[in-house]
């Protein structure tokens, strides 16, 4: 659909078929015994920025590894615009990886690690300084050149790991995980930097990370992975708010499950239940229970409570409070009222 | 309450009980003798190798009275004279030279790949296998291999006898400096092996994927990333190979059957076949001088933190 600014109007949208950059089409992969990944299939289009998000042993670190030629995979094949590359090794395909140690060379400055790329597909020397100048500019590192990589801070490592990967303009970025060592503050900030630079180059970029708030941060699409399987690809918001099961529903965000884990489940989002110390504090929620504050925990920006509620067999239910100034902070052991709209309820089949 | 025994290891209870008697021992109050204390058997034996190189340096300057066969009286710089003039001398220390530096590179250039599988194998039963290679020749002495080496390599030894299958009549594989060369080079290839699987270990195998990844084939790898990070390793065990070359003395004796003399060689016969003890001393003293000399250019031109000496550059 055309957006709503271009309806009616002169100016035609600039027709730009969508090209698939990555195709993954039913990769398995087994080792020792281990189904490390299960008919994995997706294609991911030429410039977005695709995570692939779960916990750790679900394949998503195997998974980036077949698409840098690290790996074959047992069956399937991987195609990078278009060239089935299985048999291709890493050093002939066009991918900048960032490792998840950052993997910097410890015996070569900032700006020869950058250079080194370059180098070794055999550029033009005399064009090689100013390439190398102009990446650590757009990281922010310009005049670091000279530096060893142990000189350099963490943040300003990672920035040389991300020039490094991207000099030499490769068709894919693959990012194994390199802000998972840092503190949170700085993986914040590199998250969006991250998002800057690949919005910059317009580079396809494979990210791998257990971090669902880096996901839903950076990405234009998200794949959520468990026990080797793709459990759903979509869009961020898509993900949140639509899981496509249990898994996904309960590995992005903080979600309540109403009834047994057998058959039909449903849930429901902490945000989405609101509590009160009174049932007229509810009007207008579909269900309203009762239940007992087990645990109130100050956030600052919220209050999370933990509420029994026994007409649910007893289940803690979370539940955050977004504006706990409407009423007092509720002590644990006070009788409360939860209250949710029919629509918020996820349901997954089983 | 009772404290469960897998909550207080035996190990810990006999280490309380020997840190209680070392109390008693050694009370709290003598605690900054201890790493002193701990030095002593150290510098006592270095103490003891000092007045040893004392006697032989006092030695070296006196002449042997062949009439008498008494050590001079007086001290003369003649036994250095001889040393650095008679053209025996020259022939030996040139040789044992010459011979380390070939065996130092050839048995780097063997040991670098052993170590390099036995590092990177992702089979434990390769890695075993190589291991076992590699300390089996350990539990067998220098002197005992080189006779093996006699057995094998003599004018009726095995391999004369598969050649003799093949129609090709005997070689005389012993008795000459490739002999020794070959005998040193197997003898120190263990060694190097040891002193270079560290320093390998310590290289990350992501910097290889990366290099990879960054578009470098394995050679290129190995030229801009494995070797250069290899350096300490590759120097530390060049120095200890070449130090052990220079001054060996079973592998020339035996595998040269004393026409491939080392400097080693030159000395005892100096010291127990002429009894010439000032010019013996003489010619270890050279010895040990010309080592130092080596070890101290390495480290001049290395750096001294090849060896992992000194703080960790950061």
């Amino acid at each position: 659909m055309m957006p709503a600014a271009l309806k009616g109007s002169a100016i035609k949208p600039k027709l730009e078929w969508p090209t698939v950059a990555v195709s993954v089409k039913s990769v398995n992969m087994v080792y020792d015994g281990v189904h490390a990944v299960r008919s994995a299939s997706f294609d991911l289009e030429t410039g977005k920025f695709l995570t692939i998000l779960g916990p750790s042993g679900s394949g998503k670190t195997t998974l980036l590894r077949l698409i840098a030629g690290f790996q074959r995979p047992t069956s399937g094949e991987i195609f990078i615009n278009g060239a089935a590359v299985s048999a291709v090794p890493p050093h002939k395909r066009s991918i900048g990886m960032v490792f998840q140690k950052l993997a910097l060379f410890p015996h070569m400055t900032a700006a020869e690690n950058v250079a080194f790329p370059l180098k070794m597909r055999r550029s033009d020397a005399r064009a090689i300084p100013a390439r190398v100048e102009r990446y650590l500019d757009m990281v922010r590192l310009g005049g670091y050149g000279t530096r060893r990589v142990h000189e350099l801070s963490g943040g300003q490592q990672q920035r040389v790991a991300i020039a490094r990967a991207l000099v030499f303009e490769p068709d894919l970025l693959l990012l194994d995980e390199p802000l998972a060592a840092l503190d949170r503050k700085l993986r914040e900030e590199m998250q969006l930097e991250f998002r800057r630079i690949q919005r910059e180059l317009g580079v396809t970029t494979i990210n791998v990370t257990h971090d669902q708030r880096e996901a839903l941060v950076v990405s234009d699409e998200i794949i959520v992975m468990d026990g080797g399987q793709i459990q759903q690809k979509a869009r961020p918001s898509e993900t949140y708010r639509t899981p496509s099961n249990a898994f996904v529903a309960n590995f992005i965000g903080v979600t309540n499950f109403l009834d047994a884990p057998d058959g039909e489940r449903r849930a429901i989002r902490a945000e989405k239940i609101r509590i009160a110390p009174t049932r007229n504090g509810l009007v207008g929620a579909d269900t309203i229970v009762e239940g007992i504050v087990a645990d109130a925990i100050f956030e600052g920006e919220r209050v999370v409570y933990e509420v029994r509620v026994a007409s649910l067999g007893d289940t803690l239910l979370r539940v955050f409070d977004h504006d706990p100034s409407a009423h007092s902070q509720l002590e644990p052991g006070s009788a409360v009222y939860l209250g949710w709209t029919a629509g918020d309820v996820l349901e997954f089949k089983p | 309450m009772r404290v469960s025994k897998s909550a207080y290891p035996l190990t810990w209870r006999i280490m309380d009980a020997l840190e209680a008697f070392a109390a008693f021992v050694w009370p709290a109050r003598f605690g900054r003798a201890i790493p002193w204390m701990m030095l002593a058997p150290a510098l006592l034996l270095v103490g003891l190798l000092v007045l040893g190189l004392w006697q032989i340096g006092d030695v070296s300057l006196r002449t042997l009275d062949t009439s008498t066969f008494l050590m001079s009286e007086a001290y003369t710089l003649a036994n250095y004279q001889r040393a650095f003039t008679e053209s025996l001398f020259a022939v030996v220390a040139w040789r044992s030279l010459a011979g380390s530096l070939i065996v130092t590179v050839v048995t780097l250039t063997l040991a670098f790949p052993y170590a390099y599988v036995m590092v990177r194998t992702s089979s434990p039963t390769i890695r075993k296998l190589l291991l076992i290679a590699l300390f089996l020749p350990f539990f067998i002495g220098q002197v005992v291999r080189a006779y093996g080496w006699l057995i094998i390599l003599g004018n009726q030894g095995m391999v004369n006898e598969a050649l003799g299958l093949v129609g090709i009549a005997p070689i005389r594989l012993l008795y000459n400096y490739w002999a020794v060369l070959f005998g040193l080079v197997q003898y120190m290839l263990p060694f190097a092996v040891l002193m270079l699987a560290p320093a390998l270990t310590a290289i990350p195998e992501e910097l290889e994927a990366a290099a990879g990844s960054l578009g470098a084939d394995w050679a290129r790898t190995f030229r801009h990333i494995v070797l250069p990070l290899a350096r300490p390793g590759l120097v530390g065990a060049g120095l200890v190979v070449m130090t052990l070359s220079l001054t060996d003395f079973a592998m020339p004796a035996i595998l040269g059957g004393g026409s491939q003399d080392f400097i080693a060689n030159a000395i005892y016969d100096q010291f127990f076949r002429t009894s010439d003890q000032g010019l013996g001393s003489t010619l270890a003293l050279l010895l040990v001088a010309a080592g130092s000399m080596l070890v101290g250019l390495v480290f001049t031109l290395f750096g001294a933190g090849t060896l992992a000496m000194g703080r960790a550059r950061r």
